[in-house]
């Protein structure tokens, strides 16, 4: 398979001596679901406004779907991607739900007589059908980050960036965006989606995790072979999921789980049987 | 801050709100006019010549319609008078001062309303002008406050911004970024509640640290402000630095031409909220050329018939 998204030998440093990334280097696989992670001042999200051609100056490259970055290309590019940022107030534009999933169609030049129907559509998807004619200001951060998601969506990318979408958010709000990526993943398997996350457990969900640490790629790979090095997560202030903790115990004392059980619910299932 | 109802969008569905903004800004600019004319009629003063003076009856019947059109006016559009009352309840200093200022220094060139009081020892007289001039000038305050709270209570400042946009649209060939100005502005108004909401964590943040906002002497409480400001200050640049960057991702390019998802429409009713302020200022501005026509038109055949 063709990588949808290349990223190799990105180097980029703020004031032009200490990097705040080192030669990384990673593929994106199509319809995968990629997570980064690393503790904080490791370079992930200044990764993300990388990818997003938010900030001049890195050396390598980044080519998604096989089209260099650069300043050329760059509305093409952003057209395939879209992002969702930590803060949920930073990212609202619109003054009401409605207007906020219009504003991106509205860049996009689609057509006002369509325009209602995609934002119905798509708030309907995120659930937020019945607050579109809400302003921010009476919206909780999780609601908010579905519309912002439900915006994001709208404009049919082919790679979604989750920024820390959820860091900002309680238990409650948590839980709903991540329910909401699991069902627009359901929908659409094509799509890609690329999650900067210090979240674990999230991470152990995924098709594959990137690890940086100040700066540098440490590890990459499946969830199963990237939490095998323990050493090397623990040096980088990084635990370990607690499913994959309790599959090393239960091997060192030579019960081996399968591969397959990745949840913790497939995990006491397995337990019982 | 929350009793606070001038500039405040109350959501009804009334005649008013459903009128094109557009039409309501013009609207609401004719009859500001209205406010603003003056009515004067030729007096003979104490050295015999005829000289223009205010035509006190006309001003105060004239300035009272616009007064009773613009409580007709809340009323259709669903205010609540208790807020529009605290919102004039400040006025009360404005009173006092325009008073003093009048007493001190009287404007009018015949004082035809009589003498007040004389102070014969200072050789210093009041006229009742004076306090007709005080008065008019409360009373056009008022009007306007109405009748800008008629505007801003039944218009979404978004709909004010893209009819501003509008009305900004023929500089464009002179290369203003009327697009760019609208969008600002409303990004402005997007974010008022949310840096409300910073400065108030903000303070309660700077109390808990022991900073008193409220007592102590003036440079006390500036240096308190201080450390209200400036936290409040690199939040923003912080959140517009953000928003810059959500907007640049969602293809936003202020160069670039782009649609729209609120449309403003002119309908039926529109022809309505531009002919009846229209009308009123044309009568206006006749009667303030010429005041014989009113002395003859209302003062004598209505009131005196």
């Amino acid at each position: 398979m063709n990588p949808i998204l290349s990223v190799s030998n990105l180097t980029f440093s703020y004031d032009g001596d200490s990097p705040a990334l080192k030669g990384i280097s990673f593929d994106v696989e199509e319809g995968s679901y990629v997570a980064i992670i690393g503790h904080n001042g490791s370079g992930k999200s200044t990764l993300a406004k990388l990818l997003l051609g938010l900030m001049n100056g890195f050396k390598g490259t980044i080519r998604v779907f096989g089209t260099e970055l650069s300043r050329k290309t760059l509305y093409q590019i952003r057209s395939r991607v879209g992002i969702v940022f930590q803060n949920p107030d930073n990212q609202f534009v619109g003054s009401t739900v409605a207007d906020d999933i219009a504003f991106g169609l509205e860049n996009r030049k689609v057509p006002h007589d369509q325009m209602q129907g995609i934002i119905e559509k798509f708030a309907d998807d995120a659930g937020m059908r019945a607050f579109l004619d809400h302003a921010p200001e009476n919206l909780s951060g999780g609601q908010k980050q579905r519309v912002a998601i439900a915006g994001v969506l709208a404009m049919h990318p082919d790679i979604v960036i989750l920024d820390e979408a959820t860091a900002m958010l309680d238990p409650k709000g948590k839980r709903e965006i991540r329910d909401l990526i699991a069902k627009m993943k359901q929908e659409n398997p094509k799509l890609t989606i690329l999650s900067i996350t210090h979240d674990i457990e999230e991470a152990a969900n995924s098709d594959k995790v990137v690890v940086l640490d100040s700066g540098n790629l440490i590890l990459q790979g499946t969830p199963d072979e990237v939490f095998s090095h323990v050493d090397a997560l623990n040096a980088a202030r990084l635990g370990i999921p607690f499913v994959i903790a309790l599959k090393h115990e239960l091997a060192s004392r030579g019960i081996e789980v399968p591969s397959s059980i990745k949840t913790l619910e497939q995990m006491e299932d397995y337990l019982c049987q | 801050m929350k009793n606070f109802a001038l500039g405040r969008y109350i959501p009804y569905n009334s005649f008013i709100h459903k009128l094109d903004p557009r039409v309501k800004i013009l609207g609401i600019v004719l009859l500001m006019v209205c406010v603003f004319l003056n009515f004067t009629h030729p007096v003979v003063n104490d050295a015999g010549e005829t000289v223009k003076a205010t035509y006190w009856t006309m001003t105060a019947i004239m300035q009272g319609s616009v007064f009773v059109l613009s409580i007709l006016l809340l009323w259709i559009s669903h205010m609540s008078f208790r807020s529009v009352l605290a919102s004039l309840r400040s006025l009360w200093f404005t009173l006092i001062f325009l008073l003093v200022i009048y007493i001190l220094v009287p404007t009018q060139t015949v004082m035809q309303l009589g003498l007040a009081w004389r102070v014969e020892a200072w050789n210093w007289s009041v006229y009742w002008d004076s306090f007709a001039d005080a008065g008019k000038i409360m009373l056009r305050l008022m009007n306007m406050l109405m009748l800008t709270m008629v505007l801003t209570g039944t218009t979404k400042p978004l709909d004010l911004t893209y009819a501003l946009e509008w009305y900004m649209a023929p500089l464009k060939v002179l290369h203003f970024p009327a697009a760019e100005v609208a969008m600002t502005i409303s990004i402005a108004l997007r974010f008022i509640p949310t840096l409300l909401e910073d400065s108030m964590r903000i303070m309660k943040a700077q109390s808990s640290r022991g900073v008193d906002f409220a007592h102590g002497n003036i440079l006390k409480r500036i240096t308190g402000v201080t450390s209200l400001i400036i936290p409040l200050f690199v939040s923003s640049f912080l959140r517009s630095e953000e928003l810059a960057n959500a907007m640049e991702c969602r293809g936003y390019d202020p160069r670039a031409k782009r649609t729209r998802y609120r449309l403003l429409k002119f309908g039926w009713r529109d022809i309505f909220g531009f002919i009846i302020p229209a009308a009123l200022l044309g009568l206006y501005i006749w009667w303030s050329v010429d005041s014989s026509v009113f002395t003859q038109f209302v003062l004598s055949g209505v009131v005196l018939p």
